[in-house]
């Protein structure tokens, strides 16, 4: 179990308006403002805890996170036994 | 980052954390006229777990008597409580939840518009309801803002000040320290009055609360403030779906009538408690899905093919994740039964944690506590579904008044100023040092697997649980070594330090229990032994970790405290395979 660096969240640039709220919304810091650009962008995918924060907040639907990647150190009892599910 | 510069701010009540606890103290605190300074290492409203939560909350109304659900929680918490507490928990809900009432903060309600509620997981009188969290944490923002609190948003607290810049104290607390994430700056925080409300003590990357490390907990223990119970801190919920999937909610499906089933098809709880079965004392059903794992009888499903409407309808109201369910990424859940896990770790949530009297105070001056960092003394060991979010608004509203009070007639107590470049300089080590072969998520590795199994931290042993001290003991030590890349990554170092206190103390705490309680089951010790009927503290003194059996207290009791446990506890009953009989029900 180490922890998990494929990226849960996506930030659409062609939709992202650079408003910030995400950056707001986001317990884990994950998101920051590429100021250049004035778009949000993902700065520590790994340390996003999939908790939606950010997408329900994001009013131009810009954020689209993945349901098959959960937390990242997550463990499995059913690994531990051996079961299939 | 753009600067290390320091920043100096007074003010009369400083709090730590922004959830409902921190959130509810600034409220508080500021309508009896103190100057407040609320601090979050995240966003006030969009942080720790009371965002996150389930949003099922305890909810007294005013024809409710009182006495009958007073009753159900000392006595299913084995009498392990303040019993002035548990009066002064359900009295101040009744006045949170008109609050949210009147502040239009969404609730679960039937045809007739009145409240819905339900019997609390665990209970058979107490009632819950169900409401956005999310919503009533975006009020609480916009009201202590109107009220004149400072939010300061991104700032990671990293240590105490104390009066003589001594850490354990011999003086009082006199503030915090900390950094912000973002651009670097110190702030120094200087304070009549500091409460700790960061919430509970999470591995990083395992309950989706990586905010809530301990940090404030740590920072207490340090300054020598005491903890009670921690070894009743390993606890958890089902929220793992077939393995990936996030389960929005397990107690509010039970409450709905969802069920548990093993591979055979069989409601194991029957067995184990006829009465309130899926919905009986949340360690019993753990320990339950352990057993049916040791037998060979997983997995275990959750079947929710006997819910009833409103869950459905709540669901995709309420919970954004509930959408899993719905989002073909599982098989129909209203037609199949769907694998689930729980997890069992640290969290405390109320079941251990810094002492606090009923105005919230610790026995370190000048510092209180309130929420998930505190011990709940209203319940005992026992968390019944939504008397966390209960504790957290009560405690919080009773330390902000507490502490606003006490410092509008006290004086900023001295403190010599060496002591904050000191700490600084402790605050920023870690980004000069060289690279290391550990980094900060080696580190959170380390811990996230001490709790990773629900199987192996349920069923501990002397052995098992001095193997895991040395763990903490590492990565307390590898944190004042290794090197942080940024701030975001300074901040991990920090936390890693501060779990790893925290989960000291608890293993520390286990080893000193030569007994089984509660949820707390060693193979060592099966048996409970009434001579450990009290609290359990733990301190740090000059010479080194103080450990405590503190009684509990007669006054105020309304229902003759009966010191009920002796034999085989309930944990040690299920996983034996035995029917409970001793311990609370
Ligand atoms: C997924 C989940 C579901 C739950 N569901 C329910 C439920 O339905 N009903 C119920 O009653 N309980 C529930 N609980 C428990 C309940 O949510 C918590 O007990 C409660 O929200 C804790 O509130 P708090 O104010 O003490 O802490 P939190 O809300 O966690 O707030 C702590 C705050 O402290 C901040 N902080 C931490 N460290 C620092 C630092 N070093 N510097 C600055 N700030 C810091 C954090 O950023 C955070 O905002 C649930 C918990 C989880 C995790
Ligand atoms: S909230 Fe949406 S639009 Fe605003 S910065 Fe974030 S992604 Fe862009
Ligand atoms: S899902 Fe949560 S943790 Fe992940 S980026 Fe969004 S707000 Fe941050």
């Amino acid at each position: 179990m180490t922890v998990d660096a494929t990226t849960k969240i996506e930030i659409d640039p062609l939709t992202c308006t650079g408003c910030g709220l995400c950056i707001l919304s986001c317990p884990a810091d994950v998101i920051r403002l590429d100021e250049a650009a004035h778009k949000a962008v993902v700065a520590y995918g790994k340390d996003c805890q999939v908790c939606y924060l950010c997408e329900d907040d994001c009013p131009e639907h810009s954020i689209t996170l993945s349901h098959d990647i959960s937390n990242s150190r997550r463990f499995s009892t059913y690994d531990q036994f051996g079961l299939k599910i | 980052m753009k600067s290390t510069e320091m920043v100096a701010r007074e003010t009369d009540v400083l709090i730590i954390g922004g959830g409902f606890a921190g959130s509810w103290a600034a409220l508080r605190a500021a309508e009896l006229g103190a100057r407040v300074i609320l601090v979050d290492k995240a966003y006030v409203s969009r942080s720790g777990a009371s965002t996150l939560s389930g949003g099922i909350t305890t909810c007294p109304l005013d024809s409710d008597d009182i006495d009958v659900w007073a009753e159900e929680f000392i006595t299913r918490g084995g009498y392990m409580c303040d019993q002035r507490w548990t009066y002064q928990l359900l009295e101040g809900q009744r006045a949170r939840v008109k609050d949210y009432e009147s502040w239009g903060v969404p609730i679960s309600r039937d045809a007739e518009g009145n409240i819905r509620r339900f019997a609390s997981r665990g209970m058979i009188n107490v009632r819950g309801m169900q409401y956005q969290p999310k919503v009533a944490m975006r009020e609480l923002r916009r009201r202590v803002l109107d009220l004149g609190v400072v939010i300061l948003d991104r700032v990671c607290v990293t240590e105490l000040i104390t009066s003589d810049g001594q850490w354990p104290t011999s003086g009082s607390v006199a503030g915090a320290v900390g950094f912000n994430v973002h651009d670097g700056q110190f702030i120094v925080m200087r304070a009549k009055r500091t409460i700790i409300a960061t919430g509970m003590i999470a591995m990083k990357g395992t309950h989706r609360v990586d905010n809530d490390t301990g940090d404030g907990v740590a920072m207490a223990f340090r300054a020598g403030a005491r903890l009670v119970d921690m070894e009743f801190t390993f606890g958890g919920t089902f929220n793992v779906l077939m393995k990936r999937y996030d389960f929005p909610s397990y107690n509010v499906a039970i409450a709905h009538g969802a069920r548990l089933i093993n591979a055979r098809g069989e409601r194991f709880m029957e067995a184990i408690d006829p009465v309130r079965l899926e919905r009986g004392e949340l360690s019993q059903v753990v320990a339950a899905f352990a057993k049916q794992m040791i037998d060979g009888n997983g997995p275990v499903y959750i079947d929710l093919r006997h819910v009833d409407d409103t869950y459905w309808s709540d669901m995709a109201k309420i919970h954004r994740g509930g959408s899993i369910l719905m989002s073909e990424h599982v098989p129909d859940p209203r037609v199949h039964p769907l694998p689930i896990e729980p997890t069992w770790g640290m969290w405390a949530s109320g079941r251990s944690g810094l002492q606090i009297d009923l105005q919230g105070r610790t026995n370190i001056p000048g510092l209180l506590a309130a929420g998930s960092a505190a011990k709940n003394d209203a319940t005992g060991t026992h968390a019944s579904a939504g008397s966390p979010t209960a504790f957290c608004n009560v405690s919080g509203w009773h330390a902000g008044e507490c502490a606003a009070r006490e410092s509008l007639e006290d004086q900023l107590p001295p403190t010599p100023t060496h002591v904050f470049n000191e700490l600084r300089e402790a605050a920023f080590a870690p980004l000069g040092k060289p690279v290391h072969e550990k980094s900060a998520d080696a580190l959170h590795d380390d811990l996230a697997r001490l709790e990773a199994s629900v199987v192996d931290g349920m069923v501990l042993s002397g052995d098992r649980l001095q193997a895991m001290l040395e763990v903490t003991r590492d990565v307390a030590r590898l944190s004042g070594e290794i090197a942080a890349m940024d701030l975001h990554d300074l901040v991990k170092i920090h936390e890693a330090r501060n779990v790893a206190e925290c989960a000291g103390a608890v293993y520390q705490s286990g080893l000193d229990r030569h007994e089984s309680r509660e949820q707390f089951f060693r193979e060592d010790y099966p048996m409970t032994d009434p001579s450990w009927f009290c609290w359990h503290g733990i301190r740090r003194g000059r010479d080194g970790v103080i450990m405590e059996r503190l009684p509990f207290p007669t006054e105020g009791v309304r229902f003759p405290i009966r010191n009920l446990d002796s034999g085989l506890g309930r944990i040690g009953a299920i996983i034996r395979g035995e029917t409970p009989k001793g311990g609370a029900p």
